[in-house]
């Protein structure tokens, strides 16, 4: 009697009816292998992908002739293109019968110099002038140029339509409830799937690619600009009204005021989010770094690609700490004394006189203008990582293709299997019903509908690819995230250490990870697990390492006390009581690594990735590349949902 | 002279008040407006969460504050008093009743005209003082005649007259960050004051200031109220500051006011053991006057005492009672009216603190 129910009562567990689930699924999978499996050639559309073809065909068709893009599509082209090419005139672009822009390199260095130094301190000024100058000597100095005039472009256009609806979002609960559907979707929509869609509308070119930058860091800017203004501080808002304030009165001088910080911050994730999309828009036609950056990958230059991504990077460094250094200074209202005061007028002064003098060089003398040849070592450092990526690929190849080929064969051969080479009804069961152990029936009926829009659009056999690479990412990233994130939550020392590696880690966007990883690892399924991995684990560390930093010091300390060896304490009470941020760092893991993954569609990975990029380039598979696109969608959030339901949070989208 | 729970003549509204409240409700929760004047109204709090999953924060609450009077309002934890007070103001929308200032209705008032309400006639201080964090002390007091379109000169005159008057002299141009808890009270004060209103409100002001200071802003408060004369609404939880500071005190439990009165009012007669045992702490002689214990003369007691009148604190009185060795004469109005001795002191200073009297 006692065996029975000691059997009930485990059987009651949830870890063990899951564990039950998967030995089912594995069981079945294995029985009922190569049946009803989806597989669709590379080549072959579906009923569903024509139709989105033909869609695609009469969207393209009536782009002169129908009302929607004669009054609306083409007029926000028009005005978003010409907005941009004002920006690019200035720093990228010839201008007029010159052959150089309005300012030359050195005029651009020193106007940038300027502007951090007015917006924050001289040594940030400096970092960010040197970073600049080294994006010269990479040979890259008018692929940055685009870059920075589109992101800059992107994020002021961003901000224009996401501050202030930020601010009515947050002053309004109703505004909020309309967003937030919108603003949750933004949040899993992995940057892959923007593309297409708004090439299709937009044309390709700069406009579509500043459209979908402004689709994805809007909701950015809306989210932390609402946040701002919901978590002031209740006391002084109240006592505003108390005055007799109007609204306006409330807003302009109490809400926005004591905001400023928090919009600051949103402003430096608006313009990262957009750099990084910025990026990866080169495949619609975005001009800047992420063309060069394109083109190696596509012929597996990894030394090309190293010299562009390098660029990429320095312009994030050069963006991230600025606009930090200027959000550090809006965060004590307390203004400097007189006499420091004093001295910075000064400072300024004399920093301006020097921009002017360089705007005035760089429209005068070559050497100014135009970034000097002699100092240009692009091709030395493309040829020298081009010879030290083939060291390592023959030299290491035990390392690099030994790691590749465990994990591949170990663990992503035998789960593409299963989730492949199954009968596709029995992993939409499975799935739904893991859907519903962790999260309940609205989550499985969630994931059983998407999952069978899926076998809909007909490249369900791609997406399991896909969720294969994104599976094993996932838990790759959540051992090495746990292990780290526990190492920095518990040690002020490892944290010190840890912190600029996790800041850069989460300001570099995500295109430029595939260059390295492409190098390591060749063009394999493995190399997009790898990026993803590098993609997501900065995040992962660091909602793991505040949750275990956030594990009430009292309880560590009874632990010890009650005579806990360390391995104990981190087992038995830091982790299980930091359970929550685990899920979270689990869910956030999931979304990041989708987002790349799929990205790794462009180093060999195949899948849904590789279909949207495949669908951009020959016409006939567009409809091929759209349905990926859904694809992604609907899978992207299938893990969100069961993941949420995991972490147990209902209601998310207030913190950042 | 007992104090009555709801006195009579509350149930019309004094024009003469400064501030006249009648039956105001507020009820948090779903469907809020339904239950007063329905049958639920009457259920206890804790009944009406369970049954409607509504609190009623504030329940039928009524009174009159004087001019010039300093009107406390106290009670536990969560007994409504900052609903209240807000009520009073409309940070807060009461759920029903009616609240006159200097006859005006406020509840009816346009969102215009209770802004100009807000920024003429009655002020607020906040526990949390509530603070502007990017305005210097100067700006944040000078906050409601900005609003109001007052020019800076005017404005910065008016403020650093203020200043002056909290004591506050050279830290105008600080930013409350730069200031300690107690002076930022200080400055919640001045800003309060700076619109010269006909009625303050301040809600628990002191609570967040450690013991020493808190005695410093509660005689600030008592020499302002001396020399300016404002009507006053004071929240607190604390009883001895009621004691100091109130001419009047309501005692709130649950929403509802329990008793009203005069300090001395409350000690010598306490409505209900809630009220009992929120004064069971307070020295009775530090309250009551010594028409409390006056008594008439015994057989062979000497009469030639000399003359106290009849409003003095027993504690005042003590020094004369116990100097004269003879029982004293209680005197008001010129008519005897008892005696005490040195005995009825030391009765009624002993009963502190046993039981309720
Ligand atoms: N916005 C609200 N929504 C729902 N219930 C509320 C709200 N504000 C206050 N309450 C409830 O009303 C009751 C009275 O709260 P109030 O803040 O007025 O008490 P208080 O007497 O000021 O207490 P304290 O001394 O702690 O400040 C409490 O039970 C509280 O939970
Ligand atoms: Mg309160």
């Amino acid at each position: 009697m006692t065996t029975v129910a000691t059997v009930k009562g485990t059987l009651r567990k949830r870890s063990v009816r899951i564990g039950l689930v998967v030995l089912a699924w594995i069981v079945l999978a294995f029985v009922l292998r190569g049946l009803n499996t989806l597989v669709l050639p590379t080549s072959e559309n579906t009923p569903f992908t024509s139709v989105l073809r033909q869609a695609a065909a009469s969207i393209r068709g009536n782009r002169t002739q129908s009302g929607a893009f004669i009054y609306f599509f083409n007029p926000i082209r028009a005005f978003v293109e010409s907005f941009i090419e004002v920006i690019r005139a200035v720093i990228s672009l010839p201008a007029g019968n010159n052959i150089i822009p309005l300012v030359g390199w050195l005029g651009v260095v020193a106007i940038i110099g300027f502007i951090v130094y007015a917006t924050s301190n001289w040594r940030t000024s400096l970092l960010a002038m040197g970073l600049m100058f080294l994006c010269g000597v990479l040979g890259m100095w008018t692929f940055t140029m685009d870059t920075l005039a589109m992101t800059l472009g992107a994020v002021i256009l961003s901000l224009a339509v996401g501050l202030p609806l930020g601010v009515w979002a947050g002053l309004s609960d109703r505004v909020l409830a309309v967003l937030r559907p919108g603003l949750d979707l933004a949040q899993i929509l992995p940057t892959l799937v923007y593309l297409a869609p708004l090439a299709l509308f937009f044309l390709i070119g700069t406009a579509a690619a500043t459209i979908a930058t402004m689709i994805y860091s809007i909701p950015i800017a809306i989210r932390i600009t609402s946040h701002a203004i919901r978590s002031l501080n209740a006391g002084p808002v109240e006592a505003g009204v108390s005055m007799g304030s109007t609204r306006w009165q409330l807003l302009t001088k109490v809400q926005l005021p004591m905001a400023k910080h928090t919009i600051a911050l949103g402003v430096n994730q608006t313009m990262m989010a957009a750099l990084s999309f910025v990026v990866i828009a080169a495949l619609i036609g975005a001009p800047g770094l992420g063309k060069p950056v394109v083109a190696a990958l596509i012929i597996r230059d990894v030394g090309d690609g190293v010299v562009a991504g390098l660029a990429v990077v320095f312009l994030a460094i050069m963006l991230d700490r600025a606009t930090t250094a200027a959000v550090a200074r809006t965060g004590t209202f307390v203004h400097e004394s007189g006499r420091a005061r004093t001295r910075r007028r000064i400072g300024l002064g004399a920093a301006f006189v020097a921009m002017v003098v360089a705007i005035v060089l760089s429209r005068y003398e070559l050497w100014a203008a135009v970034f000097p040849p002699n100092l240009v070592m692009g091709d030395t450092i493309a040829s020298a990582t081009s010879a030290a990526s083939e060291w390592i690929t023959t030299n290491l190849y035990f390392l690099t293709t030994g790691f590749r080929e465990f994990v591949t064969v170990g663990f992503l051969n035998p789960l593409e299997t299963m989730l492949a080479d199954a009968p596709w009804y029995l992993t939409i069961i499975m799935i739904s019903l893991i859907g519903a152990l962790i999260g309940g029936r609205k989550a499985a009926i969630t994931s059983f509908v998407l999952l069978a829009l899926i076998v809909l659009t007909g490249l369900w056999n791609d997406t399991m690819v896909t969720l294969a690479q994104v599976l094993i990412a996932t838990v790759i990233v959540m051992l090495v995230g746990v292990a780290v994130g526990v190492l920095v939550g518990r040690s002020r020392r490892v944290e010190r250490w840890m912190k600029p590696i996790l800041d850069a880690g989460q300001t570099l966007p995500a295109f430029v990870y595939l260059v390295p990883v492409l190098a390591l690892f060749g063009p394999t399924r493995f190399a997009a697990i790898a990026c993803g991995f590098f993609y997501a684990a900065p995040i992962v560390v660091r909602v793991v390492a505040d949750g275990v930093r956030d594990v009430p010091s009292s309880m560590v300390e009874a632990a010890t006390a009650a005579g806990s060896t360390k391995a104990q304490i981190i087992t038995k009470v830091q982790l299980p009581a930091s359970k929550r941020s685990l899920m979270l760092g689990a869910n956030q893991g999931l979304i990041f690594v989708l987002a790349v993954v799929v990205i790794g569609g462009f180093v060999g990975a195949g899948g849904l990735g590789y279909l949207v990029i495949v669908g951009q380039s020959k016409p006939e598979l567009q409809g091929k590349g759209l349905a990926a696109g859904l694809a992604i969608l609907f899978l992207g959030v299938v893990l969100d949902r069961i993941a949420q339901a995991g972490a147990g949070r209902r209601g998310r989208g207030d913190a950042a | 002279m007992t104090a009555s729970v709801i006195e009579p003549t509350l149930t019309v509204p004094q024009a003469a008040s400064a501030i006249s409240v009648r039956s105001l409700w507020k009820v948090f929760g779903p469907n809020a407006d339904r239950i007063v004047g329905s049958p639920e109204a009457d259920l206890s709090r804790a009944a009406l969460l369970e049954s409607t999953g509504c609190v009623a924060a504030v329940r039928d609450v009524s009174f009159d504050v004087l001019p010039g009077e300093v009107f406390v309002v106290m009670g536990l934890s969560g007994s409504g008093k900052s609903t209240l007070v807000r009520c009073l103001t409309r940070l807060i929308e009461p759920t029903a009743g009616s609240v006159l200032l200097n006859g005006e209705d406020v509840l009816t008032a346009s969102p215009a005209r209770l802004r100009e309400l807000r920024r003429t006639a009655f002020s607020m201080v906040f526990q949390h003082f509530g603070l502007l964090p990017h305005r210097k002390v100067i700006d944040n007091i000078a906050y409601s005649l900005e609003i109001n379109g007052v020019k800076k000169d005017a404005r910065y005159a008016r403020a650093n007259e203020v200043i002056e008057l909290v004591g506050l002299h050279g830290y105008a141009n600080h930013y409350p960050e730069q200031l300690s808890g107690g002076m930022q009270q200080r400055v919640g004060l001045a800003r309060a004051l700076a619109v010269d209103p006909q009625v303050m409100f301040l809600d628990e002001p002191f609570s967040a200031l450690d013991p020493l200071i808190r005695r410093d802003m509660q005689a600030e408060v008592i020499r302002l109220h001396h020399d300016l004369g404002k009507t006053m609404v004071f929240i607190t939880h604390d009883l001895s500051e009621a004691m100091k500071l109130g001419d009047r005190i309501a005692i709130m439990r649950d929403g509802a006011v329990v008793q009203m009165g005069t300090p001395e009012e409350l000690v010598a007669s306490p409505a209900d053991d809630y009220v009992a045992d929120f004064i069971r702490d307070i020295p009775k002689s530090h309250v009551l006057t010594v028409r409390a214990i006056a008594r008439p003369l015994q057989p062979g007691e000497d009469s030639t005492g000399p003359e106290i009148d009849v409003t003095t604190i027993v504690r005042d009185a003590t020094p004369v009672i116990i100097g004269a060795r003879r029982p004293v004469k209680v005197i008001e109005n010129g008519v005897l009216v008892g005696f005490v001795t040195s005995d009825d002191v030391l009765r009624l200073i002993g009963s502190d603190g046993v039981d309720g009297p």
